[in-house]
């Protein structure tokens, strides 16, 4: 072998080498690529889908008009047209809404005017079927519908119409103003100034929810829906703020009352010696180790007595169907206090020693010295703890009853089902699960490293 | 509804959405409950036979306003239980025949009427497959809950006198073969193969010319296919028999028996249950009235496909071998193992022998 057959070897191998060192780095990449796909794609599309008139097409695509920025420029201007803004339309006294659509019919037919209606249109499902809102069809009148092009292009013929929807009324604002634009089946339809929700009747129909929408309730048709339909019979309140202001509210007591209770006792466990200790600790270990169905029952029974009637001691009732009952109920879970306990086992008990010798009291040591080296454990509580309760359904659907006001927003979703998804109206349904995704889906990306943290301190999650 | 809060205040409602069966938990370790809840005729015998409800008979005997003659007979019945009342139905639906009156004219096939029987319909929807290509005759749940219309219209019963259910029997088998074939002739075709979660869904999309649904796919309509010109008529009769056969789906107002306020609870009831509540709940094409006064309502002569389809849907009610959607305390046990060989059938995975053969011993182990 000459010196010129090594040195060629060497290269080979050097190329070899650097070559495997690639291939793993786009397996590694590709696999990566496929997790995060798998995890944040279910969600992207929930997301899609919910900006969809129809979401459960099929097949289902990735478009969507809702997406497209022509069809927001003209939500734009029917909105103002209409008399709203921009970004929120209504059809107001004095509104004149300019239209035009186009259609193409094979050379040798006459294409036909089309016949254009603003319908009456009741609600059908879900709570907005039994609000009685009035008809938006009782001030519209509709121009003559003119022909305003035509051009013949390889044998098809395409004609443009115009025409005017205006508000004769004055003084009624309404809120939609809905389109039905018919034709003969050999008509086909091409564009519009706003892209219809719907072509029914095999291609006759065109049909718009609502022309004058703004962009806003165009693009979120859904989320609007969520809004503008949930009242509370009881109060008249808009029930999903209400829900999420619960879930906050709730989110955040729990949050303190767990980072109080479980640093306190966690330290106490961790450090103090005191008889029963383990027995003590062990007791926390078991309460972790039952599941929540086994001890509903039981649990509700004492809530409903008001804690062994000691409620009754301080002028209060049953605990059942209360915040209070459940924040009581849930105020600190046994793995909170087992982060807690182990976080400050891991703490170097030097400092404790020196404080003592300083003449700190325990009190003084727990709150001056260990807690504010706790900071990493009670981010990652917190941040644990408030996604917990915020997800949590099936004890808050067991205490917390009615009226629909009082309920957090897993259990209002709930509603949803019964009043949305019973009807097959999935809309609404994949909207407010959307926006009750969304601030875990915030937090998560805002405090990820406390997220991984929480994680690795316990060994389990929530 | 003319209600006063302070009627309605007492009672504390339940999530709708709470099973009966939790329910009847509930209602049994807390007197805190509810004193009115809805009952589904579905979970109605375990709940009525657990004593958690009360037997009405003595409140309506009381009654000035609430009769039992005021409430349709097989609707009534569905919510007595060994000789007594435990619920007075709030609304009902049964199946109908829905069809594009579009689809039909496009292929100069003749609509569906009240006098097909299945051979007739089903040459109907050859006709419309043959005018429009790539459109299927009906929508086929893969389910008890339609297919068991056809069942009934042959004769079947759930129960015989001795309590089994025989679905070898030459009745369930007319039903079952008649249904499926359907669907294996490609006259029908079940949902979920054209991307749909239910008959309605595909109904919507004008994929297929006709579906088996009840009044409920009325507002579904109203919000996604608005325009969708339909009409409805009865189910076909079967063409030995010459019946039709339907299955009634009804809700109850049932009381509490631990209830504290039984008496005002039972004014709340007559009031829920009042010809002006369910004139307003029928005018707003919500839900069918349980009182039989009612289907002389002016309402149902109005001119438009809503009023005309649930005029339909209340007539299916008193229209041959009609029984409510119940299976005894067997519940979905009872249909889960029908479902399953109609979906395998369907699919073509078994044949109708097999498939009932194997339906038939499952049952066998559950009623044992």
């Amino acid at each position: 072998m000459t010196e010129q057959d090594r040195r060629a070897g060497a290269e080979n191998r050097k190329k070899l080498a650097a070559r495997r060192r690639w291939a793993k780095a786009a397996a590694v990449y590709v696999l990566l690529l496929g997790f995060s796909l798998l995890f944040v794609g279910p969600m992207a599309f929930a997301m899609l889908s919910s900006l969809k008139d129809n979401p459960v097409e099929w097949p289902p695509g990735l478009g969507s008009p809702q997406l497209s920025l022509a069809n927001w420029v003209a939500a734009a201007r029917l909105g103002l047209a209409g008399g709203g803004t921009a970004f929120f339309g209504q059809f107001a006294p004095g509104a004149i809404v300019p239209f035009s659509i186009t259609y193409e019919v094979d050379e040798g037919s006459e294409p036909e005017t089309p016949i254009v209606r603003v319908p009456r249109r009741v609600p059908g499902a879900g709570p907005a079927a039994i609000i009685a809102e009035p008809f938006a069809a009782d001030d519209a009148v509709v121009s003559e519908v003119r022909e305003a092009r035509r051009t013949t292009t390889d044998g098809v013929v395409r004609v443009t119409y115009e025409f005017d929807i205006t508000h004769m009324g004055s003084d009624m604002v309404y809120g939609k103003l809905p389109l039905d634009i018919e034709v003969p089946m050999y008509q086909r339809f091409v564009r519009a100034t706003l892209e219809p929700n719907r072509i029914e009747r095999l291609g006759r129909v065109q049909s718009w929810n609502n022309v004058t929408s703004g962009v806003i309730p165009y693009v979120f048709y859904n989320y609007h829906r969520v809004f503008r339909e949930n009242y509370s019979r009881a109060t008249g309140k808009n029930l999903f703020l209400a829900w999420i202001r619960n879930s906050f509210m709730l989110a955040g007591i729990k949050v303190v009352t767990t980072l109080v209770v479980a640093s306190m006792a966690g330290y106490a466990l961790a450090r103090l010696k005191f008889a029963g200790r383990k027995a003590l600790f062990n007791l926390v270990l078991l309460s972790m180790m039952i599941p929540g169905q086994v001890t509903f029952v039981s649990n509700y029974l004492v809530l409903r007595d008001g804690i062994f009637g000691l409620t009754k001691l301080l002028g209060g009732g049953s605990l059942i169907n209360t915040w209070t009952g459940y924040v009581v109920s849930t105020m600190v879970g046994g793995s909170a206090v087992f982060i807690m306990k182990q976080f400050f086992e891991g703490l170097p008990t030097e400092l404790e020693e020196s404080a003592r010798i300083d003449g700190a009291s325990v009190l003084a040591t727990y709150s001056r010295i260990m807690l504010p080296l706790a900071g990493p454990a009670l981010g990652a509580l917190a941040i644990l703890t408030f996604q917990g309760t915020w997800n949590e359904f099936f004890w808050p659907l067991v205490i917390l009853t009615s009226p629909p006001d009082k309920y957090t927003l897993t259990l209002g979703l709930l509603s949803f089902r019964t009043t949305y998804a019973v009807a097959f109206d999935w809309g609404p349904m994949l909207a407010g699960t959307v926006m009750s995704a969304l601030p875990i889906v915030v937090m998560f990306v805002v405090f990820q490293r406390y997220f991984v943290e929480g994680i690795s301190f316990s060994g389990i999650k929530g | 509804m003319a209600c006063t809060p302070s009627v309605l205040g007492f009672g504390r409602p339940v999530h709708g959405d709470t099973t009966n069966i939790s329910q009847a938990g509930l209602l049994l370790i807390d007197s805190g409950q509810p004193d009115l809840f809805y009952v589904d005729i579905f979970w109605s015998r375990g709940l009525f036979s657990s004593g958690a409800v009360e037997p009405l008979d003595s409140y309506i005997a009381k009654s000035k306003v609430l009769k039992t003659t005021d409430i349709t007979p097989s609707l009534l019945s569905a919510f007595t239980y060994n000789g007594k009342i435990y619920g007075i139905p709030k609304d009902f639906n049964t199946l109908a025949l829905f069809y594009n009156r579009d689809m039909f004219d496009v292929a100069k096939a003749p609509y569906p009427d009240e006098k097909d029987d299945w051979n007739s319909l089903t040459d109907k929807f050859r006709k419309v497959q043959a005018g429009l290509p790539g459109v299927y005759g009906i929508a086929l749940a893969p389910e008890y809950a339609r297919m068991g219309a056809f069942a009934y219209a042959a004769g079947f019963s759930v129960f015989d006198a001795r309590g089994k259910s025989s679905v070898t029997g030459s009745q369930f088998r007319e039903g079952f073969e008649f249904y499926t074939g359907l669907a294996k002739k490609g006259v029908g075709i079940m949902p979920a193969d054209i991307g749909q979660g239910w008959g309605g869904g595909a109904f919507a999309a004008e994929k297929v010319a006709a579906c088996l649904e009840g009044a409920w796919v009325i507002g579904f309509l109203r919000d996604q296919a608005p325009n969708l010109n339909y009409g409805a008529t009865l189910l076909p009769k079967n063409p030995r028999t010459g019946q039709r056969g339907n299955l009634i789906f009804t809700v109850s107002w049932s009381m509490n028996a631990q209830s504290k306020h039984k008496q005002e609870a039972f004014q709340v009831l007559e009031l829920l249950t009042s010809p002006e509540a369910q004139q307003w709940v029928l005018e707003r094409g919500l839900a069918l009235p349980s009182r039989q006064a009612l289907i002389d309502n002016p309402y149902f002569k109005r001119a438009d496909k809503e009023a005309a389809a649930n005029y339909i849907v209340f007539r299916g009610a008193s229209d041959g071998n009609v029984f409510p959607f119940e299976f005894a305390a067997y519940g979905d046990d009872w249909m889960t193992p029908i479902n399953q060989v109609l979906s395998a059938v369907m699919s073509g995975e078994q044949t109708v022998d097999v498939a009932l053969k194997e339906a038939q011993k499952r049952l066998d182990e559950l009623m044992k």
